[in-house]
């Protein structure tokens, strides 16, 4: 039999997926230990979630600087001391501030767990902040700040945010040299107090891991000082500047570019027909923005569309760097697909591709315990129900491109947008 | 535990099937045995360009993204100095469109001039992006000529300048398909939640009706032992001083190379390691500061890297790196020492292998070195490391005339 090489092989739709069951344990008042166990390999991740992001925030930069502290140092170990416990173990402990939360996560084998777990909590309930140690983060914090300062990407992102969602939005917020200066031990003793050791939101466990590992954990934090009894506070984001901004950049080679406005929360009913229309416009590789900017007219190494979504404010844009003599020709593409969108209907064939290649990816998001997890999380923080990934499903099957062109015409209208280009004038 | 089976089918490609049903996916991992480090020096950048070029259409299939992508599948590629390797993953039963794409491009591309064309420009952009308008972009097209004079890792992946790039011609790309592009060149894994008999079917239907071909290795000399020191100032547009010394190192296969990476671990690894501790924190001399190898085939490079503080002299900074490394040489590490970074590389293999994708490209790269038991071993090669070997090890290697330093200095 002669192989037929032009005939696409039989294509088969997603119509349901497995999202495996995660547990629900009570620790203490208002502080859920979620665990999901799935995987083949013997590893764990603990994470602590604490109301201690960026949105919890009273002083500049105190959020990243308590985070990078937490690991430092307690009444009986040095910071070399505590990393060289867990480091002995092959575990590794981070801790990170993001926008609306602050996590403390402990990576390890099951096996150590047993010995890991008590550095872990001590490090987060016994942390003491040695002046020396703030002063050294301090010290090289400055310096990567001035490094970054060099970069387009940061120029970009930063002007962006400050100018879409107000320069005393917490979610724009981006240190400055004198703040980073003007962080003391005792305001980091203070976030702490208030925002980890009474702000413990709920614990997330995943890999895979014996029903003893689970008690273990269990037992400990139910026993420890962590308490939950900050409630957040929300700030409304307000764009403060509209219009275009241009930042000069001598040298550049390359401009970066990003367009964008405000957009709708992940709890809104039109957002996962949103996130399909985005794709479509510049959320993957076979987008009308990659299509015609890159694979059609060779001007950027990559160009993507992106709804970025926190607790209470959510943002959509384009991002792209690319050459700087073609920089109008660029824009001027990127604006005209932005107008394509509400003026006509999307073909049959690429919603189609569109939707498929969505839920193969989506698919692709829910492999391996800690993508799992990270899912998850984003169902306990925007207070989705389970059914919200398998409806979405459903949703985006029987999706029309007439819906479509409503929904672009509501939510990618080219007003109230924010543009910002860094780059050589 | 990485199950797996291999065979070769009579064209001369070798499949490895890997089976995982806790996952709904399935990957095609396709390694070729080409890189960098196969271009000729007047022509560098070829391979990674070649690799933007296999997915702009082939034989049979006009646009292999869309089609990949109405399956609800994912792809991409990298090149590195020895290999080429593309990677496509896809809901476990729409597999079969994945090897029907995988195949028509190595029976044959479309040859387009018009794609050449634009992935010339977009790779151009890449070469800006990455290289030139980012602070310190450049550090890799600086270190490498001065480390390696006649062995092709000389340049990066990326080419030597952007003009190789531009010169490049339709028919060149032919001849490299023509004698690279072949099964008995290449390396496939099939994992994820696919049954062998299976995988063995839709190999022989898609894969095997593909010819044999005439590969000629390229030629190209190993790089001599290094007999003196060198070095290079450069001043650019940057904010810091930044040093990087490059140590040449054995191979991947060479019975030092897990010595290396443990002493790579000691020295600069996380908040526990040395040069942090004694040079970071204790003496303030640097605000970043890591050592990490560069893990090529043939022998690599053994870096350390530091941006330094305001307001030091690099003279000073290097001196202080220097003294650190007299003290590897001249004292075995404590056990200890040593357990803590056997277990963190036992993490991290672990974590490593929680992706099965992750999983399928360490099965090709293990087969692709000639032992692909490795992906078992691996481990173990690790934990057979002594104090001892370490020491001879650090002893032989960290030796001024072995090594080559970049005084990456910010222009006032």
């Amino acid at each position: 039999m002669n192989l037929q090489r032009n005939i696409v092989p039989k294509f088969h739709q997603i119509n349901a997926l497995h999202f495996p069951d995660f547990q629900t344990n009570k620790i203490k008042e208002g502080i859920n230990f979620y665990s999901i166990n799935a995987g083949t390999e013997p590893v764990i991740r603990l994470d602590l979630v604490f109301n201690a992001g960026l949105n919890q925030q009273l002083k500049r930069a105190e959020s990243s600087f308590t985070a990078s502290m937490l690991s430092e140092g307690t009444t009986t170990k040095t910071a070399l001391e505590l990393a060289d416990a867990l480091d002995y173990y092959g575990a590794y402990f981070q801790t990170r501030g993001s926008s609306d939360d602050a996590t403390a996560s402990l990576y390890c084998l099951e096996k150590h767990l047993k010995k890991c777990l008590p550095l872990f909590i001590e490090a987060i309930v016994d942390s003491i902040f040695p002046e020396k140690e703030l002063d050294i983060i301090k010290r090289n914090s400055i310096q990567k700040l001035i490094v970054n300062e060099k970069k387009n990407s940061y120029l970009l992102r930063k002007n962006f945010y400050q100018n879409l969602l107000g320069i005393n939005h917490p979610y724009a917020f981006f240190s400055e040299k004198v703040d980073i200066e003007n962080i003391s031990v005792s305001d980091l003793k203070l976030f702490y107090q208030n925002n980890y050791l009474e702000g413990l939101k709920y614990l997330l466990l995943s890999g895979k891991f014996s029903n003893e590992t689970l008690y273990f954990i269990q037992e400990s934090i139910s026993a420890s000082i962590l308490q939950n009894r900050l409630t957040n506070s929300l700030i409304p984001a307000i764009t403060s500047s509209f219009g275009n901004h241009f930042i000069e950049k001598k040298d550049a080679v390359q401009c970066a570019i990003r367009i964008g406005k405000l957009s709708i929360l992940r709890s809104h009913p039109d957002f996962r027909k949103l996130q399909l229309l985005n794709l479509i416009f510049g959320g993957y590789f076979g987008s009308r923005l990659m299509k015609n900017i890159r694979e059609e007219k060779g001007l950027t190494y990559g160009i993507y569309a992106a709804l970025e979504t926190y607790k209470n404010a959510s943002v959509w844009y384009i991002d792209t760097e690319m050459n700087n003599k073609n920089r109008q020709s660029g824009v001027d593409e990127i604006y005209k697909e932005m107008k394509l969108l509400g003026t006509q209907l999307i073909g049959k064939e690429e919603l189609e591709i569109a939707k498929n290649f969505l839920l193969g990816s989506f698919l692709r998001s829910l492999d391996g315990p800690f993508s799992l997890a990270d899912r998850f999380k984003i169902l306990i923080d925007n207070n989705l129900s389970k059914e919200y990934y398998t409806e979405f499903v459903k949703i985006i099957n029987q999706i029309s491109s007439e819906e479509l062109l409503e929904i672009a015409n509501i939510y990618l209208k080219q007003d109230k947008l924010v543009e910002v280009i860094v780059g050589k004038s | 535990m990485i199950n797996y089976t291999k065979f070769t089918l009579d064209n001369g490609l070798t499949v490895i099937h890997h089976p995982d049903d806790s996952t709904q996916l399935c990957v095609l991992n396709i390694l070729y045995k080409v890189g960098s480090r196969d271009e000729n020096a007047s022509k560098t950048g070829f391979a990674h360009l070649f690799e933007h070029l296999m997915f702009g259409g082939s034989a049979n299939i006009p646009e292999f993204d869309t089609e990949l992508q109405n399956a609800g599948g994912e792809s991409n590629a990298f090149t590195s100095n020895d290999i080429t390797n593309y990677y496509i993953t896809l809901p476990a039963n729409n597999i079969e469109t994945g090897f029907w794409l995988e195949s028509d491009r190595m029976l044959s591309l479309n040859f387009s001039q018009k794609s050449l064309d634009i992935q010339k420009k977009v790779v151009i952009e890449e070469f800006k992006e990455r290289y030139l308008n980012q602070p310190y972009g450049d550090v890799w097209l600086k270190i490498l000529p001065l480390a390696y004079h006649v062995h092709p890792y000389n340049w990066p992946t990326i080419g030597k300048e952007i003009s190789h790039i531009e010169a490049f011609e339709l028919p060149e790309v032919k001849d490299f398909f023509q004698n690279y592009y072949a099964p008995n060149n290449a390396i496939l894994v099939v994992a994820g939640n696919i049954n062998l008999q299976t995988c063995k079917d839709l190999c022989n239907k898609w894969f095997l009706p593909i010819e044999k071909k005439e590969t000629k290795k390229a030629d190209y000399l190993q790089e001599p032992v290094q007999k003196e020191a060198r070095s290079e100032h450069i001043y650019n547009d940057v904010p810091l001083d930044l040093l990087v010394k490059a140590y040449h190192m054995g191979g991947r296969m060479d019975v030092d190379y897990y010595a290396c990476d443990l002493l790579s671990d000691i020295l600069g690894s996380g908040k526990s390691a040395r040069l942090f501790n004694s040079l970071v924190k204790e003496r303030r001399l640097f605000s970043e500061l890591d050592t990490y190898i560069s893990g090529d085939t043939d022998p690599g490079l053994f870096l350390v890297e530091g941006k330094l503080m305001k307001g030091i002299d690099f003279a000073v900074a290097e001196a202080a790196i220097l003294e650190e490394l007299e003290i590897i040489k001249s004292t075995k590490v404590n056990k200890d020492e040593l357990i803590k970074v056997l277990n963190k590389t036992e993490t991290n293999v672990h974590f490593g292998d929680v992706s099965v994708l992750n999983r399928a490209m360490k099965l090709a790269f293990a087969e692709f070195l000639g032992d692909i038991g490795l992906v078992h071993s691996e481990v173990e090669q690790y934990f057979k490391v002594t104090p001892e070997l370490m020491q001879s090890v650090a002893k032989k290697m960290f030796v001024e005339t072995n090594c080559s330093t970049l005084y990456y200095h910010a222009k006032k």
